[in-house]
């Protein structure tokens, strides 16, 4: 497969005609976010380091690992960014990190770091999308339970009516639905009903929301809030919502590589992520939700009505790895499948 | 005084070799916590891999022939309480066929007997792991064999919790080795103190005093102290004596000088030219006593001296005894004094000093040969009975009455102002005696006289 040829390749730097393999002043960023929805935080890093030629390449989660582990040592990039938390994990456990010595990283939360390899930057609640036009009069179901009752109920209403990831091709789509498994109970009976709806399966994010705002869909399962909340400011056609009885949060993780080849911009960058000022152009100009709390106002509204949401974000660890063993990820998929009978491969 | 080699301090000394001698207990004993600490790390950890490698193996079924494995989520995040730590896993099948997991795991390389569990050491991914294995025997119609899964890890945590009882541990047995330092200075400084309590008070007397130092309850210290204060008590008596002997001794110079100048003066004013062998016949009598005094007063001081230093040697009294009749004989041929010497058998030698005893009893037989009569019979004799030699000088002399016979041998008490005597003589005798530990006794002579015995012992002294 040539997934890297698929991956955009966009300079920011207004020296197109340098070769920029070859600079050696340059920043190697191989990630699994939109650019659209990360370009704020490149554009200001950039015009605080003038003289770092900044590479970005956008890859979808699987593509990017699957990259990262046929590359060899000498072609690997200097950061990696991806919100499939699993995966990175697995990258830092088959030791393609280096450890980042920067006091920053103590203030992060635990369960947004690992052996100082890996760190997470963002604080993206997983959350449920809706078609307000769809719902207008219909209670909108604000718990996990009651979303498995409403579609046990509403056959009809919610029947190819439904969006979530493909699991099989979307590597944050399978974190989200094993870590489902492992945070409730409740994921068994939703995966069974999610199946009885005919649920319809995408790669990405931005086309479910497409689907939903055409009312194709009317609503979304377990979509990344840092999107859907960013697509929903501007389209009134769209309402989230963060189910109450528990959200999963996700972080996007970066990494530095162990044969990075421009160490000294991948840690500035590392650090412009989880420093105050990142953060806060972080919650003032991008999609992405920081990691500070106090920084961004979103995470702000969320946490003052912590009362009635338990946040559960997915802690950085080994135990990741669980759902990506050969034998674990076959029998979670095969069960997926007979689960949602999937009639869109 | 011998000499006194490099000078130390005792204080610093004692103090230099404790807190060695901890250093050392403190270098074992780290030794011995590092080994625990290892130890503690290494079972606790251990502990929680095997547990997380059974929790995996719960995750083992068969179906027909077909091993298959559903890691248990817990069994990770039981590795997950080491947080830092890597895992690697890899599970194998009956016939050693490759499960899940790491395909190029490393495996031990010693052969496996019938153990289940099996921990080793490996490096894999450039990490340092710590391993386990564990297996199970299947037993089913269609597969049937050891079904392992081995889980490894990397060393932070293990190192992690060493370093931290390590240094508990270092940081208490310093506590300790420190408190232990400061007691052992303190009690030094303590036991040292009577020592520099003693010096300052012995400082603090500008001049020789005769007050004793004060008493201490300290028992280890009395002995100091008391020792200290009988020396300077001894030390007082000699000086007193001394001061006597001096006034004494200048007293008696000066009566004789005068007497020699009245001579003198005399003789010079005499107008009759007859008279002056009479004169010069009495100022060389004066000029006699004058001389015999000061002999006696420097071979007192001698004999004092020398007793005071102790010199000790083999003396042989016969040859002693001869080598002074010999001189005497010689020196008064032309007198009609007999000698005679006698001796009973062998003589055993004693240990002392030999110009001592032989000034001791030359002045004996000056004595009997100064206060006897012109006409004398003089008797040596040695004879040796129980360990002990008897010299004995007989002669014809008046002797000395047994009332006086005490006060005889005080130094200046002499009994008749007639003759040369100075009074040192038997006080010369005396110390002499006393310092070879013998005993001096006056008694009478058959021969009528005075007769001197001075016992010795013989032998080792």
């Amino acid at each position: 497969m040539r997934y890297y040829f698929i991956g955009l390749w966009i300079v920011f730097s207004s020296a197109l005609f340098a070769a920029p393999k070859s600079n050696s002043n340059a920043l190697d960023i191989y990630s699994a976010t939109d650019l659209r929805a990360i370009k704020p935080l490149l554009d200001d890093y950039r015009a605080r380091h003038p003289d770092v030629q900044v590479n970005y390449h956008e890859f979808n989660t699987l593509q990017l690992y699957q990259t990262i582990k046929k590359l060899s040592l000498d072609q690997q990039p200097d950061v990696v960014i991806s919100s499939s938390m699993d995966l990175q994990v697995r990258l830092v456990n088959d030791g393609y990190a280096q450890p980042i010595k920067d006091s920053a990283l103590e203030a992060l939360p635990d369960w947004a770091k690992w052996r100082n390899e890996a760190v997470g930057f963002t604080y993206e609640p997983i959350v449920f999308v809706y078609n307000k036009q769809a719902f207008k009069g219909k209670t909108i179901p604000r718990t996990h339970e009651s979303l498995a009752l409403s579609m046990r109920s509403n056959d009809a209403f919610y029947t190819h009516k439904v969006g979530s990831y493909d699991v099989r091709r979307s590597a944050l789509g399978y974190l989200i639905a094993t870590q489902d498994e492992v945070a409730s109970s409740i994921s068994g009976r939703l995966q069974e009903s999610l199946g009885r709806t005919i649920t319809q399966v995408y790669c990405c994010t931005s086309q479910i929301l497409d689907d939903i705002a055409s009312n194709k869909l009317v609503l979304g399962y377990n979509m990344l809030g840092s999107y859907s909340l960013a697509r929903a400011k501007h389209d009134p056609r769209i309402g989230v919502v963060i189910p109450e009885d528990y959200t999963l949060v996700v972080s996007r993780v970066a990494y530095i590589s162990k044969a990075a080849k421009h160490v000294e911009n991948a840690r500035s960058f590392v650090h412009y992520l989880i420093s105050k000022h990142g953060q806060q152009v972080m919650a003032d100009k991008s999609e992405l939700i920081a990691l500070y709390p106090s920084l961004d106002p979103l995470t702000d509204r969320l946490l003052s009505i912590k009362q009635t949401i338990n946040f559960h974000p997915i802690p950085l660890g080994p135990a990741l790895m669980v759902y990506l063993d050969q034998s674990k990820k076959k029998r979670f998929i095969r069960s997926w499948e007979n689960a949602l009978s999937p009639s869109k491969q | 005084m011998s000499m006194i080699s490099t000078s130390y301090s005792l204080r610093r000394r004692m103090l230099v070799r404790s807190a060695l001698l901890l250093l050392i207990v403190f270098v074992l004993l780290s030794i011995g916590a590092w080994h625990y600490a290892k130890q503690a790390a290494n079972y606790s950890y251990d502990r929680l891999l095997r547990s997380a490698s059974l929790s995996m193996l719960e995750g083992v079924h068969v179906t027909g022939a077909n091993v298959d494995i559903d890691i248990p989520y817990a069994s990770f995040e039981m590795m997950q309480l080491s947080s830092e730590d890597k895992v690697f896993y890899r599970v194998q099948g009956p016939q050693g066929n490759f499960i899940t997991g790491y395909e190029n795991f490393p495996l031990p390389n010693q052969s496996l007997g019938k153990e289940r569990t099996l921990f080793y050491d490996a490096n894999y991914l450039s990490e340092h792991i710590r391993v386990v294995m564990q297996r199970k025997w299947l037993s089913e119609p269609e597969v049937s064999g050891w079904v392992s899964v081995y889980l490894g890890q990397t060393l932070n945590a293990r190192d992690q919790m060493r370093n931290d009882i390590l240094v508990r541990s270092l940081a208490t047995l310093l506590g300790i080795m420190l408190l232990v330092l400061f007691v052992l200075w303190w009690s030094i400084n303590r036991a040292l103190e009577p020592l520099s309590t003693i010096s300052k008070s012995l400082f603090t007397q500008t001049s020789f005093s005769e007050t004793p130092l004060d008493k201490t309850s300290i028992q280890e210290v009395a002995p100091l102290v008391d020792a200290i204060n009988e020396y300077q008590t001894r030390l007082a008596s000699n000086l007193d004596g001394m001061k006597t002997f001096i006034a004494d001794a200048s007293h008696q110079i000066r009566t004789v000088q005068s007497a020699t100048q009245a001579q003198l003066d005399i003789a010079s004013q005499s107008q009759d030219l007859s008279q002056l062998p009479a004169h010069l016949g009495r100022i060389r009598e004066e000029h006699l006593r004058l001389t015999r005094l000061t002999n006696q007063l420097l071979s007192h001081a001698m004999v004092v001296h020398r007793g005071d230093t102790r010199i000790v040697e083999d003396v042989n009294m016969e040859s002693l005894v001869k080598q002074l009749l010999t001189e005497c004989v010689r020196d008064y041929a032309h007198t009609e004094i007999e000698f005679s010497y006698h001796c009973d058998g062998r003589i055993g030698s004693v240990q002392g000093d030999w110009i001592a005893l032989k000034e001791a009893f030359r002045n004996l037989l000056e004595n009997s040969l100064v206060y006897g009569p012109a006409k004398n019979q003089i008797d040596v004799s040695l004879t040796q009975e129980a360990g002990h030699v008897n010299v004995i000088i007989d002669d014809q002399g008046p002797g000395i009455p047994q009332t006086q016979r005490e006060q005889a041998v005080q130094r200046f008490k002499r009994l008749t102002t007639r003759k040369e005597g100075s009074g040192l003589g038997l006080a010369i005798v005396s110390s002499v005696v006393e310092s070879h530990e013998g005993r001096f006794f006056l008694e009478d002579s058959p021969l009528g006289g005075l007769r001197a015995r001075v016992q010795l012992r013989v032998g080792e002294s």
